[in-house]
């Protein structure tokens, strides 16, 4: 039993050790690129990889190479940012549904059904369109439906932790319910939100590139992976690479991080 | 639901069934068109074969092609739905457009103007597709149904008409000039229709073209056969079929596997494909009318900077990225009209630099020029189709080059936002600039006192004064050359940069030809000469 | 229990009233004009006049309550209005666009359990075999693949490398092959997964040991009682997984052209058409809402103790 949980234990390790490898490269990406991401090159329009440029030009001449390093910082720190966001929503708002119950549970848990029949298109549109376009329309069209997970998580295990003495004790102590819920509440449904705030990583990524690659996502020239499939889609009967590499990109970076997520969730469970 | 969850899973095993087989026998519910195509696909798969011809030129002479757009309605006289009647070979105006942009006859003999009346005649042999002879009523009629129906052309409700003789027609244009009437006649919202026998013109509208509608799906696909009554004469082909295919990219995957003959509109992707084998895709492209251009804002912006920017904005270049669906523009027509003929000054990115530091401006640490400790940072506000994407992109770049710092704004609508209030310093906007061979309508757009798209501070009362003679001039030549002075005029005040013209490119199979492929509009298809 | 359901519907309702409320809200705050649009859309440019003529025609300049309260009252009178895009009535055009994506839906949710099912059961029993770790592999790349890139990478592989389908294939059999296979994977990587832990959980209960005692074979008792045992738990994922796939629907649809109502709506987004949009809300609200509601209903028939 004690090798498995040891073995479970490496396999968090390694698996946040290429999360951190991946998310160092995205931050070193102006080092680590050998190319200006942005330089358009009339002459070196959609050249198959060569030792310049390592994965090819796409369509303006422009080295895939060095937008897919600048597009991992797009993809990953607004899919961090997003899922910290919706987290710190989601689990303040299930746990004062959680705390208080109600008509303020009802009333926050109706909202929170209200959302997922939303169409997220629409938002993402009409955020963009107030927002002055940008990635900002779609996260927040994301982050609409995200934070209702966290809420319900948050919900059921401060449910769970209310029932405990010690809350009991500290409300007849006269302490406030923000009190109880910060002090009490937070540090003990903190772990099981966390994990799942970092299982959801994977699945924000695979959001915020399907709404890129519908035109709804960044601003060009920007790199981003799902804007760049979807620039280059046109072309890749001629320049395949041009679509192939950000796409390799994207499932790699989606799986180390669903890796990691499940791996952490399965050492959690056989603890 | 028992019983339509095993329909279900009935019909997912056919199509597990059928992928298996490759292709070949799952076309009993396909249509006649989709049962060649299947063919056709087994064939290149099974035997690799690379001749073209063997695929769909199985005996018939029927054109296959495709259509960017498909209307609920085939009634040629609102919206635009007529610009698809015709090109479906459905409906015919009383002028047509030839490759000079010139409205020469067809159901019409002429069109001549004394002042304010203009007297048309018709030519004698017209008749409609059911064998009516088509009359001067008639067309009054029609003319008085799109003024009704189409707010674009309200003006022609303010006319009257009279038909001293069967087949001639006199309009009398009230206090006002009206020089343009011949070309806007050309307008395919002029389709003529017999209106006493068409009963249901949504669906199945009589009009005069080389072709008839057999099967109408609003919004989806169309076929049209053979007019055996056709006034002109014979019809070459036996009928069409018009897949609607929004996108590009099916386009060009269907001309590959051989489902259509032709198309028109090629993007730049399918053109670098077609290009790779020449002898298996004939491709003819001609300048067109849609035009990309950007305005200048002089509210924001002094004169050396917009002089600056016109002088960097490197077109033949943009036009090389952009491989053969834009031509570098000098006037915003196409340079075969004879109202195309102005001047701009050539690049020249060290006078650019020059007229800045003329004016004080001064390259700061970043290599970008500024003045009173102000960088030069100008917006650049587009919207992302008809390339002007890439149109932003290359532009940001050239400027960067000579020191002219610049961010992007995209607007998913430029309409109501950056044209509406004008905020920007450079906006990108792609427009039909010609859309009846006629310089006046794109200028009283864009550069007369108030007009819609003349939004960024342009104001010049000589040119307004000849817009004004413009709207009245009769005289084609005299119109050419009045145009000509006033687009010189927004060239000299740096208001306008004209960038590219998108080519009217169409890619055809080999044998076949007069798919209207010589013509710089959108709205012409198949007619009485199409082979295939 | 009957009580309850009335109390559910008139939530539904009144979620649905407040929804079209903020999407009306979203789509009048959204820069676009739908009048502007139709007339422009072969790029011809509008005059100012034509323009604002068109705008009261379509009833554009009416107040913002006065258009939302007309569209509500249609509603209720199962009206859906008309179409700005081209003046044709909106419920037919929803009703063509559900057709084909329930169409899409369901054979891609039959599809998905045909593989899965067998999939899941056989991990399940040779639980740590090399089996069950290839099925653990594959069903977690399934799910880490965006279904935007599965449709452009089937399409490259299928459409041209290969030539296997026609491209003209709009809204028939062949037609359904590609958009099914990307809309399954990621959902077989999920099932099977499911499936898997299901089948796990139910093969150590008791009563599994006790068949087992009694000597019943162990093929039947798989067939027989764990499967039908699973069957419950099975089917509310399976409910809960036509919302996101009638959602999700949209990017599939758009990449192969499939006439359903998530290429229709994102149609209407383009054009501005806010009756279709607004439509569009209600009849997804009501899935959404109506399907959860029963996949509840249903649990409670199958067990009891299950409150609604």
């Amino acid at each position: 039993m004690k090798s498995k949980k040891l073995k479970l234990k490496r396999k968090v390790i390694i698996a946040a050790m290429i999360a951190i490898i991946l998310i160092v490269v995205a931050l070193l990406a102006e080092v680590i690129a050998p190319n200006d991401p942005y330089a358009t090159n009339a002459t070196m329009i959609r050249k198959a990889p060569s030792a310049e440029y390592l994965f090819g030009t796409d369509n303006l001449g422009r080295c895939v190479f060095s937008r897919v390093l600048y597009g991992a910082r797009t993809t990953i720190s607004s899919t961090v940012f997003l899922v910290a966001i919706s987290f710190f929503i989601g689990t303040l708002i299930g746990m004062i549904c959680g705390y208080y119950g109600g008509i303020v549970d009802e009333v926050l848990m109706r909202v929170a059904d209200l959302t997922l029949a939303f169409p997220q298109m629409v938002v993402a549109i009409a955020v963009a369109g107030l927002l002055d376009g940008g990635l900002g329309g779609a996260m927040i069209a994301l982050g609409i439906t995200m934070w209702t997970s966290f809420a319900r998580l948050a919900r059921s295990h401060t449910l769970t932790v209310k029932q405990m003495p010690f809350i009991t004790a500290s409300r007849l102590a006269g302490k406030s319910g923000a009190y109880i819920i910060i002090r009490h509440i937070l540090p003990n449904i903190l772990e099981p939100v966390l994990i799942s705030a970092l299982t959801q990583i994977g699945t924000t990524m695979i959001g915020i590139s399907g709404l890129s690659f519908l035109g709804l996502g960044v601003v060009a020239p920007k790199a981003e992976w799902g804007s760049m499939i979807s620039e280059a889609r046109a072309y890749i009967q001629i320049a395949p690479w041009a679509v192939l590499y950000p796409a390799a990109a994207t499932i790699i970076t989606i799986v180390v991080f669903n890796y990691l997520g499940d791996a952490v969730l399965e050492y959690r469970d056989n603890a | 639901m028992r019983k339509f969850n095993k329909l279900f899973a009935l019909a997912m095993a056919t199509t597990m069934a059928f992928s298996a087989a490759g292709c070949g026998n799952s076309a009993k519910e396909s249509s006649e068109s989709t049962v060649e195509s299947n063919e056709a696909t087994e064939q290149e798969e099974v035997v690799e074969a690379s001749d073209e011809e063997e695929k769909t030129s199985d005996g018939d002479n029927i054109l296959r092609t495709a259509a960017s757009f498909a209307y609920p309605s085939l009634d040629v006289h609102k919206e635009y739905y007529g610009w698809y009647t015709s090109i479906y070979g459905l409906s015919e105006a009383l002028f047509k457009l030839d490759e000079t942009s010139t409205a020469v006859p067809c159901l019409a003999k002429d069109a001549v103007s004394d002042g304010t009346t203009w007297t048309i005649t018709l030519k004698d042999n017209v008749k409609f597709s059911n064998g009516e002879p088509l009359t001067a009523e008639m067309v009054i009629k029609n003319i008085q149904r799109v003024a009704e129906i189409n707010g674009r052309f309200d003006i022609f409700g303010t006319f009257s008409y009279e038909a001293p003789d069967d087949k001639t027609i006199v309009v009398n244009t009230g206090d006002e000039v009206y020089p343009t009437l011949k070309s806007d006649l050309a307008s395919p919202e002029f389709g003529i229709i017999d209106l006493e026998n068409t009963t249901d013109f949504d669906n199945d509208p009589i009009c005069t073209g080389p072709f008839v509608i057999t099967e109408f799906v609003p919004e989806g696909d169309v076929k049209v056969a053979k007019n055996e009554n056709y006034w002109g004469g014979d019809v070459n082909l036996d009928g069409a079929v018009f897949y609607y295919m929004q996108e590009d990219d099916p386009k060009l995957l269907a001309m590959q596997s051989g489902e259509i003959d032709c198309y028109n509109s090629v993007s730049s992707a399918a053109l670098e494909v077609y290009k790779q084998e020449p002898d298996k895709y004939n491709v003819v492209s001609v300048e067109g009318t849609r035009l990309q251009f950007y305005i200048l804002n002089e509210n924001t912006m002094d004169g050396a900077v917009r002089a600056a920017v016109n002088l960097t904005i490197d077109k033949e270049a943009i036009a090389s990225y952009l491989e053969g669906t834009v031509t570098a523009a000098t006037a915003p027509f196409p340079s075969s009209a004879a109202y195309s003929k102005v001047s701009i000054p050539a690049v020249d990115t060290e006078k650019a630099k020059a007229l800045l530091e003329e004016d004080g401006y001064t390259l700061n640490a970043d290599g970008i020029y500024e003045k009173d400790g102000q960088p030069i940072k100008l917006n650049i506000a587009y919207y992302a189709a008809r390339s002007l994407d890439t149109l932003a992109i290359l532009m940001q770049e050239q400027l960067k080059a000579v020191g002219i710092d610049s961010y992007l704004t995209v607007e998913e609508d430029p309409d109501s936002t950056y044209i509406a209030n004008a905020d920007f310093d450079l906006a990108l906007y792609c427009m039909i600039s010609d859309k009846c061979g006629d310089p006046l309508y794109f200028i009283d757009s864009t550069l007369a006192d108030g007009a819609y798209y003349n939004v960024a501070g342009f104001k010049n009362d000589e040119c307004q004064k000849m817009i004004e003679e413009l709207r009245i001039e009769t005289d084609s030549a005299k119109r050419a050359e009045l145009a000509n002075k006033i687009i010189q005029i927004a060239i000299d005040d740096n208001a306008f940069g004209y960038v590219g013209l998108f080519n009217h490119t169409t890619v055809m199979k080999p044998g076949v030809s007069g798919f209207a492929e010589n013509i710089p509009f959108d709205f012409y298809g198949i007619d009485a000469n199409t082979t295939k | 229990m009957n009580n309850k359901v009335i109390k559910r519907i008139i939530e539904l309702i009144l979620l649905l009233v407040v929804l079209s409320l903020l999407t009306f809200a979203l789509m009048y705050l959204a820069p676009g004009d739908p009048a502007e649009k139709r007339l422009s859309s072969q790029g011809v440019a509008v005059t100012k006049e034509v323009l604002n003529a068109e705008r009261a025609r379509m009833g554009l300049l009416r107040p913002f309550f006065v258009r939302y309260g007309e569209w509500l009252w249609g509603i209720i009178h199962g009206d859906f209005g008309i179409s700005f895009k081209d003046d044709m009535p909106v419920a037919p055009k929803l009703i063509k666009g559900l057709k084909n994506t329930v169409v899409l839906a369901l054979s891609s949710l039959m599809f998905s359990l045909i593989i899965s099912i067998p999939l899941g059961l056989v991990a399940a029993v040779k639980k740590n075999a090399l089996i069950d770790h290839v099925v653990r592999l594959l069903s977690f790349i399934g799910n880490s693949l965006p279904n935007f890139l599965v449709s452009v990478l089937l399409m490259y592989f299928f459409c041209i490398k290969l030539n296997m389908f026609p491209i003209i294939a709009e809204g028939n059999l062949q037609g359904l092959f590609l958009p099914v296979i990307s809309l399954s994977i990621p959902m077989i990587a999920r099932f099977s997964r499911m499936i898997r832990t299901e089948v796990l959980t139910q093969l150590s209960e008791d009563y599994v040991t006790g068949l087992r005692l009694r000597g019943v074979k162990e093929k039947y008792i798989l067939l027989k009682n764990v499967f039908y045992n699973s069957i419950g738990h099975i089917f509310t994922i399976i409910a809960l997984q036509i919302g996101v796939l009638m959602g999700g629907s949209v990017v599939i649809e758009t990449i192969f052209r499939w006439p359903g109502i998530g290429k229709l709506v994102m149609d209407s987004i383009n054009a501005r058409d806010y009756p279709v949009i607004m439509g569009f809300v209600i009849i997804m609200g009501t899935i959404y809402v109506g399907i959860n509601l029963l996949s509840d209903l249903l649990n409670k028939v199958i067990d009891p103790r299950v409150e609604v």
